[in-house]
């Protein structure tokens, strides 16, 4: 049983675009399970009725950064575990420091294309 | 569109309208004095997620903009730069070319890269010889797996890289009759695809019916087979490779059967794995009353946000639900409501031809049909409608290089930036626009010498306003420069021909004179607003939308430019007029005042022609019979209607018409399709009776017009 067919993702971005590629990007994989979000505390409010194994997250985005949804997400039992891709225009050291501190499984640098996904994913959960 | 990817870089370009849209506001404000972080970041947001989005389609003209925008942005978001005035006009050009880049991205146009260089060199100068932030290649970090706890997977995640557990395949098979016709036993089948691995075989026999009713030639067995196997798809099919198209076969990879149950956290995550046996539950369960911060350093935001998934807050308010539809869709409704309107009136007039009384069914029910009408109406073009925001953030982009061009400093600005507008109405109302911006930058502010030595401040206010009034929506160009010079005006139009030396003329109608063709008063074309449109084009653009143009000046204060416009334009208020026996729409908003002509007021001018004497004014009088080609100009035209037509640059005209039926609101219908352009006519509708009714465009009718008002004397009449 292949582990694409069974991981739920969630991907939070507030640009459409960015949300359409990275879903496109997944779909490519075979990964189906997927929702999306355009802010933080809407991806919250949906992986608590709708629970994931990944998030994908962008950094900079209006309200909750991807690195406050990630502490967000550490802080509650239910979503402590999940596995949080950061996907970031600046990759710069202080981002990645927090980040790393705060339970980031994986980064990636925009812009990226989609063997590039698949592998910051795989390297979070294992091959798709 | 059946490529993702072409639908999603057109959602792309769509995006960046409205990130460009939430760049200027951003500006804007700041410009205004905002100076909090959130505005600063919101203009930075903007930018950053152009970048973003522009670097998955491979822009990178766009990218390295943006980049090195965005860097100077982050300066300034960081607090090591101050925004000060004239980092914010670079700003602003900035954002006018990274428009400019994403449309040209867009259309597929190239982009000039000397026209950036200039601004890029000044964004570049301020970051001085600061180093780029560094990079991730620097910065050393360790993905982090989390093992996932699934069902029918093997629960030990191998590391990234390793070999994943071999993957389960369900292979559905059913054969035909014509299998076992052509000899072949599935048990041999079953046998080889044991040798690809772990399997496991059910036999489906629920179709197989009673001994009695069995036909032994028909085939009523399926097989259901799950087998364990690294080889692939393509081993499993070959298997069934010499019974290809003899059976019915699936086969796909297996999809747990069950839900998915647990999963743990990341493995270096030590504190975490304590509860990492816990079942993931559907639903959440309550959380502890305080969350357990693991950072030194917590933000407000950060509290808040952990607090978000145990605590179930009120539900964010969602992005408001769009949808995006064919703009052909939306006409196609706005046509059929159209039609309905044209309906009811003609229901309306049967049902009172039928002399049914007032307070029957069928008349209180039409009472509801047309109060839902109206309201179904106002709905469809509420969708067609659109704030003018995205106009007036043009034509501050119109301020801007104008101003630059002409070294003046002006400060525009906007109101009511929410009033809606028809779609099209926008569209068509940017380039008359644009020319009176540029105008008012021009002409209408003085020299900044100018208007120190009279008392003002060096910077010049042009204000563009926005709302409706009275059903209609009224554009406002307004500038606080020297007023029209009126005997300057008055000079220019003498001296090019366009009125005679004496004429008296009021203030106002001096002031119209701008309005005629061939009229400027630059005394040398400037590169700005001379480019040989004058405002003449811009009142006939501004008419063709069935708009009005005026002018108000007043020396030393400043003019201002009104335009008055009709909601939508697929309905127009008329008044309907009779002439020779046809039936004619005339615009209302042309007619200044309808009067009946007595004899006294009728004066013979020229031998084809008359006037008409209305409170001492002449006006040439027009017969819409003679000048549509539906009679010849009658022998008197004493004790007929006459329509006062508004011609906003001379005196109006008087069109003479047999009678005046009804003033009512009609739908347009237009005939550009189906006769191309008719001259004096502007389109056509159906009445209520059904009857069609050609809609006049009294301005092109009465420049058109012959003013024939007088018979053809034929000359052997006179002899004989």
């Amino acid at each position: 049983m292949a582990l694409r067919d069974q991981l739920r993702t969630i991907v939070v971005d507030d640009m459409s675009t960015s949300r359409g590629l990275i879903t496109q990007a997944l779909d490519g994989f075979g990964v189906r399970h997927v929702e999306s979000a355009a802010d933080g505390a809407s991806a919250l409010q949906k992986i608590s009725s709708w629970p994931v194994h990944l998030v994908i997250s962008d950094m900079n985005m209006p309200g909750m950064t991807g690195l406050q949804l990630l502490h967000a997400l550490r802080s509650a039992p239910q979503t402590r575990g999940v596995g949080f891709l950061l996907i970031t225009g600046k990759a710069d050291r202080e981002i990645i420091e927090h980040g790393k501190q705060l339970g980031m499984n994986n980064f990636l640098k925009k812009p990226f294309q989609p063997d590039d996904l698949r592998r910051a994913i795989e390297a979070i959960v294992g091959r798709l | 569109m059946s490529d993702p990817m072409a639908e999603i870089r057109a959602s792309f370009f769509i995006e960046c309208e409205e990130l460009l849209e939430a760049l200027q506001d951003g500006l804007q404000a700041m410009f205004d004095g905002a100076r909090d972080d959130e505005t600063v970041n919101v203009v930075f947001r903007a930018v950053h997620s152009i970048k973003g989005g522009a670097g998955a389609f491979g822009l990178d003209e766009l990218v390295a903009f943006a980049h090195r925008f965005e860097t100077v942005l982050d300066e300034v978001r960081a607090h090591r730069l101050a925004a000060d005035g004239d980092l914010l006009k670079l700003f602003f050009q900035c954002g006018d070319m990274l428009g400019d880049l994403v449309r040209d991205s867009r259309d597929g146009l190239d982009h000039d890269p000397a026209r950036a260089a200039p601004v890029l060199d000044r964004l570049d100068a301020l970051m001085g010889t600061q180093d780029d932030t560094p990079d991730a290649e620097e910065v050393a970090f360790q993905p982090m797996a989390v093992s996932l706890d699934l069902p029918g997977l093997d629960t030990d995640t191998p590391p990234p890289g390793d070999a994943p557990a071999p993957p389960v395949w369900s292979i559905r098979f059913s054969p035909a009759a014509s299998l076992y016709a052509a000899g072949n036993e599935p048990l041999f089948l079953f046998r080889a695809l044991r040798d690809l691995g772990e399997i496991e075989i059910t036999c489906q026999d629920r179709d197989l019916p009673t001994l009695d009713s069995l036909e032994t030639e028909q085939s009523f067995l399926a097989w259901e087979i799950t087998l364990t196997t690294s080889e692939g798809e393509a081993a499993i099919r070959e298997v069934f490779e010499f019974v290809d198209g003899l059976c019915d076969l699936e086969v796909t990879e297996q999809v747990g059967g069950a839900d998915i149950t647990k999963l743990h956290p990341p493995g270096a995550d030590a504190a975490a794995a304590n509860v990492a046996t816990a079942p993931y539950p559907a639903a959440p369960a309550p959380g502890p009353t305080t969350p357990e911060v693991t950072t030194p350093e917590v933000t407000a935001a950060e509290l808040t946000a952990a607090e978000a998934p145990k605590a179930r807050p009120p539900a964010p308010s969602p992005p408001r639900a769009t949808v995006r539809v064919d703009l052909d869709r939306i006409d196609r409704l706005v046509n059929l409501v159209g039609e309905i309107v044209i309906n009811q009136a003609m229901l309306t007039q049967s049902v009172e031809e039928a002399g049914l009384p007032p307070n029957s069914a069928v008349r209180t029910g039409l009472e509801e049909f047309l109060q839902l009408t109206r309201d179904i109406q106002e709905s469809v073009m509420m969708i067609r409608a659109q704030p003018v925001k995205s106009l007036f953030q043009r034509m501050a982009r119109i301020v801007r290089e104008s101003s630059a061009d002409v070294g003046k400093e002006v400060h525009l600005r906007t109101d009511g930036e929410n009033t809606e507008v028809d779609k099209t109405v926008i569209e068509r109302l940017a380039d008359p626009l644009t020319h009176m911006i540029r105008n008012a930058v021009d002409h209408g502010l003085e020299n900044t010498a100018d208007r120190i030595a009279a008392g003002k401040p060096a910077e010049g206010k042009v204000t563009l306003t926005a709302m409706h009034r009275s059903g209609r929506v009224v554009i406002e160009v307004a500038d606080d420069g020297g007023g029209i010079n009126r005997d300057k005006v008055r000079a220019i139009a003498e001296m090019k021909g366009l009125i005679t030396p004496d004429l008296p003329l009021t203030d106002s109608e001096i002031d119209n004179l701008l309005f005629l063709p061939g009229f400027s008063t630059a005394e040398e074309v400037s590169n700005l607003s001379g480019r040989g449109v004058g405002m003449d084009v811009v009142r006939s653009s501004i008419q063709a939308l069935g708009g009005r143009i005026s002018i108000t000046s007043e020396q030393g204060k400043g003019t201002t430019f009104s335009i008055s416009l009709p909601l939508t334009l697929a309905v127009l208020d008329g008044m309907v007029v009779r002439v020779a026996g046809e039936t004619l729409v005339v615009p209302l908003n042309s007619i200044l005042e309808t009067l009946a002509l007595t004899r006294e007021e009728i004066r013979e001018f020229g031998p084809e022609t008359h006037v008409v004497n209305i409170r001492d004014n002449f006006v040439p009088l027009l017969d819409l019979g003679a000048e549509l080609g539906y009679r010849d100009p009658l022998e008197d035209y004493a004790g007929g209607v006459v329509l006062l037509i508004a011609q906003e640059d001379s005196n109006p005209a008087a069109v003479v018409v047999d009678a005046i039926e009804d003033q009512r609101q009609v739908v347009i219908k237009g005939l550009q399709d189906s006769y191309g352009r008719v001259p004096g006519i502007a389109a056509a509708t159906i009445l209520g009776d059904g009857q069609i009714a050609l809609i006049l465009d009294p301005v092109d009718l009465v420049a058109q017009a012959s003013g024939r008002t007088r018979p053809p004397r034929p000359i052997d009449a006179k002899a004989g």
